[in-house]
């Protein structure tokens, strides 16, 4: 069989994900920037920086006028459309700080709350409910056509993001281009998947939700946690509450993680003996844990190029362990036969709808920069050049109904150029650390939570 | 002991809003704890929280019969349940303060500032005034008791103000922290029972008094340092809408329910809590130290939360949300 060549190879993409297409009436130049490049990590510089421009700016002029809360954060701060004439004045634009969408009150205030935040016409949301909780908002607003996903940090505290679907299916797109540009050409729509996070119709957690897209991409997904996943769930592991109820969940999670590894094990038998092509997305510990089980009974899968692995949600596997990034790559190789070029990292954020990825040469993080653009932010928030470590932020352009230019809670490192591949754009070295006084986060970090306990048992 | 009449006349009758509050959170709190009976037992054999009370930075003078007091008996002006404003404690205090020397306005600043500093937070079951004074703490109930009592001795028309509210987590957590529990209740609820602010009377208009945070406190969380007049609601708290009520007295109940809450069902945590906000007043005084003073750390944070304001707009109602449960 013949390998398609790379045009043809996104063509039949974007045919498959038709529908993720936003109309032409809400077109934006983040759109061109986004839907019509073929490969968002190959635009020539001066192309992208010209698309970076247009794209951000328009963005943040539209912030910047249906969102009051935004335009007298940037007032006071003497910033306005008018001031961005180049690419080095995008460095200006206000940055909200990463605690912003986690500073919220609860019940009907939360509601009131998660609709001031939202950019532009909010649709008609109906909260039945006296006192509701989290979850009953979240599912008012998305009952009435929004979005709202969120993720946490150790303490339980969440991140709401009131994405409309416009803004939501940009950024589901982006993520799989991003990761089907860099594993070209092994995906196919014949493909089998494994998602390694809860079932995205079950949950408005952003890792698990993001993937919906996963679902369409590809024929035929797998899901390893499929029961619904609330935000009290989450602050029951995230925060190790004690009690009865707390204690019952626990109970039913640790039946149901054993069985999950199990059932992975019985599908990765079933498409080796079919020689089926697969692809497994999720969270890196669920499948370390499962070449853990696979090596200490001595065996191992020859997938080869049939095969491809993209991770996503951050690298904790215990309390205080990390697993390490190149070893995870080395045992999917050894254990499932896939080899390192098939095997990516995903690093986003539920505020961003930029997916920086690594490339299957080098590994490193690639910023898709024609619509999005990274910055280093040193002890005083001031920009950083290249090379230095420091607090990162973004302006994303994809981010239609909220704010999204942020300062994250992460340190990083910034090069202006992939020190191994020859894409031009900058990149973040692999190795993400948490800014001092940031609590641990991470998608994967909440369903690592949910399940760690009993899989580290098992291991 | 009141009078049936004294009781109607004195506004002594919890109002429906905040019975029906009051008996959700009871409800809410047993729920609580037969859910997390493993935590309940857990914190029972915990170590002990040894809450040390701070002694009062404050004597109180001897009372003399000539010390000029309010006699009226008009609403606002007389005592009510825990507010006797003619116990001769509180008088001399109002004497000290400069009742009848000072022109209204002065006195009733002066007698603010008293509340809001002399008087520290504790978690304390209800009581009356003139413990709260022996003792030199108390609830934001007890400190809004203490300027409601000194105001009206000195003749100046006082009255409470009560409302259900939400904290921001950033003044709330560091006590919470020490008190699992409690933390747990109002997680549940969502919101906390009751706040005691006050109002009074001064120059034909209600001016707003909220005495509950200390001026340390406030620096522990860089709000700028409340004065009379000035509101914490959009600072450190949000009333839940509807929740407000407006009294001449504390209502009548409200004493057994918190003797029974702090005192026998979760004493430890409540010391715990105590111990927290000893610990973010302490963080207080280092941060108004470091800025060179009250007057330099309250200019820098009048100017810091300027920029923060946006917070008090992200809570205005929004036309498309529509509560269907009013």
């Amino acid at each position: 069989m013949t390998t398609r060549d790379f045009t043809t190879y996104m063509k039949q993409l974007n045919e498959q994900l038709r529908n993720y297409f936003p109309s032409k009436d809400v077109w934006t130049p983040a759109d061109d920037a986004i839907y019509k490049t073929d490969d968002l990590f190959r635009v020539p510089l001066k192309e992208a920086h010209e698309m970076q421009l247009k794209s951000i700016k328009h963005t943040f002029t539209y912030q910047y006028n249906n969102n009051k809360i935004y335009q007298n954060f940037c007032k006071e701060r003497n910033f306005s459309p008018s001031d961005i004439n180049t690419n080095d004045d995008l460095e200006k634009i206000p940055l909200i700080p990463a605690t912003f969408y986690k500073d919220y009150p609860s019940g009907r205030d939360f509601a009131t709350w998660l609709g001031n935040i939202f950019t532009g016409q909010l649709p008609k949301i109906i909260i039945p409910q006296k006192h509701p909780t989290y979850d009953e908002v979240i599912n008012a607003f998305n009952k009435a056509g929004m979005a709202v996903a969120y993720s946490s940090g150790t303490s339980g505290r969440h991140t709401f993001i009131p994405r409309d679907q416009r803004t939501y299916y940009t950024s589901e797109y982006a993520a799989a281009k991003s990761v089907i540009t860099m594993v070209y050409p092994l995906w196919e729509p014949s493909l089998n998947g494994y998602l390694l996070m809860p079932n995205p119709k079950k949950t408005n957690v952003y890792a698990g939700k993001v993937c919906t897209i996963y679902f369409d991409a590809i024929q035929d997904v797998k899901v390893a946690i499929d029961r619904e996943i609330t935000t009290e769930l989450i602050q029951m592991t995230m925060t190790n509450q004690k009690g009865i109820k707390s204690s019952i969940v626990k109970l039913a999670t640790k039946r149901q993680s054993i069985k999950m590894i199990d059932e992975i094990i019985r599908w990765l038998e079933y498409q080796e003996k079919t020689k089926n092509k697969i692809a497994i997305v999720g969270a890196p510990f669920i499948l370390s844990f499962v070449m853990k089980k696979l090596e200490k009974e001595g065996r191992a899968f020859n997938f080869g190029e049939r095969g491809g692995v993209a991770t996503g949600g951050g690298w904790k596997a215990y309390e205080g362990v990390r697993v390490p990034v190149v070893d995870f790559r080395k045992q999917v190789e050894k254990i499932l036969g896939i080899p390192e070029k098939f095997c990516v990292d995903l690093y986003g954020m539920v505020e961003g709808n930029g997916w920086l990825t690594h490339c299957p040469e080098g590994h490193y993080l690639h910023e898709p920069y024609n619509y999005f653009k990274g910055v280093v932010l040193d002890a005083e928030n001031k920009p950083m050049g290249y090379g230095e470590w420091g607090r990162y932020a973004f302006l994303d352009a994809a981010a239609f109904s909220y704010p999204g230019f942020l300062m994250s809670g992460d340190q990083v490192r910034r090069l202006e150029h992939c020190p191994v591949c020859d894409r031009p754009g900058p990149v973040l070295e692999p190795e993400i650390k948490r800014a001092a006084g940031a609590e641990v986060r991470g998608c994967a970090e909440e369903v690592r939570r949910m399940l760690s306990a009993d899989l580290s048992q098992d291991s | 002991m009141f009078t049936p009449w004294e009781i109607k006349q004195k506004e002594m009758v919890p109002p429906l809003r905040m019975l029906q509050m009051n008996i959700g959170g009871v409800f809410l709190l047993l729920k609580m704890l037969l859910f997390n009976l493993g935590t309940f037992k857990m914190l029972k054999n915990q170590k002990k929280n040894v809450y040390n009370r701070p002694t009062p930075t404050y004597s109180i003078p001897a009372y003399t019969p000539e010390m000029k007091h309010c006699v009226s008996e008009d609403k606002y002006l007389r005592p009510t349940l825990f507010c006797d404003c003619r116990a001769p404690e509180v008088i001399a205090l109002a004497h000290q303060l400069g009742a009848y020397q000072k022109t209204d306005r002065e006195y009733a600043e002066a007698v603010f500032e008293f509340a809001k500093r002399k008087i520290i937070l504790e978690q304390h079951p209800i009581d009356d005034v003139k413990s709260i004074l022996h003792r030199g703490t108390g609830t934001c109930l007890h400190k809004i008791t203490v300027f409601i009592a000194l105001c009206r001795a000195g003749g100046l028309p006082a009255r409470y103000k009560f409302f259900a509210l939400t904290l921001l987590d950033e003044w709330a957590a560091p006590a919470l922290d020490h008190a699992p529990l409690l933390k747990q209740w109002s997680d549940a609820m969502g919101y906390f029972l009751l706040h005691g602010a006050g109002e009074v009377y001064l120059d034909g208009k209600w001016i707003t008094a909220d005495v509950g945070a200390e001026p340390a406190r406030q620096a522990s969380s860089w709000m700028p340092i409340t004065k009379l007049g000035e509101d914490g609601a959009g600072l450190w708290l949000f009333p839940i809408p509807g929740s407000t009520i407006i009294r001449e007295s504390i209502p009548l109940g409200l004493g057994i329910p918190s003797r029974i809450l702090m005192n026998h069902l979760v004493p430890n945590s409540v010391a715990g809590l105590n111990i927290g906000i000893l610990e973010q007043i302490e963080k207080g005084k280092k941060i108004i130290a470091e800025a060179g003073g009250e007057v330099a750390y309250d200019s820098e944070a009048r100017k810091k939360h300027k920029k923060e304001m946006m917070k008090n707009e992200l809570l205005k109602e929004h036309e498309n949300i529509i509560f269907e449960a009013e």
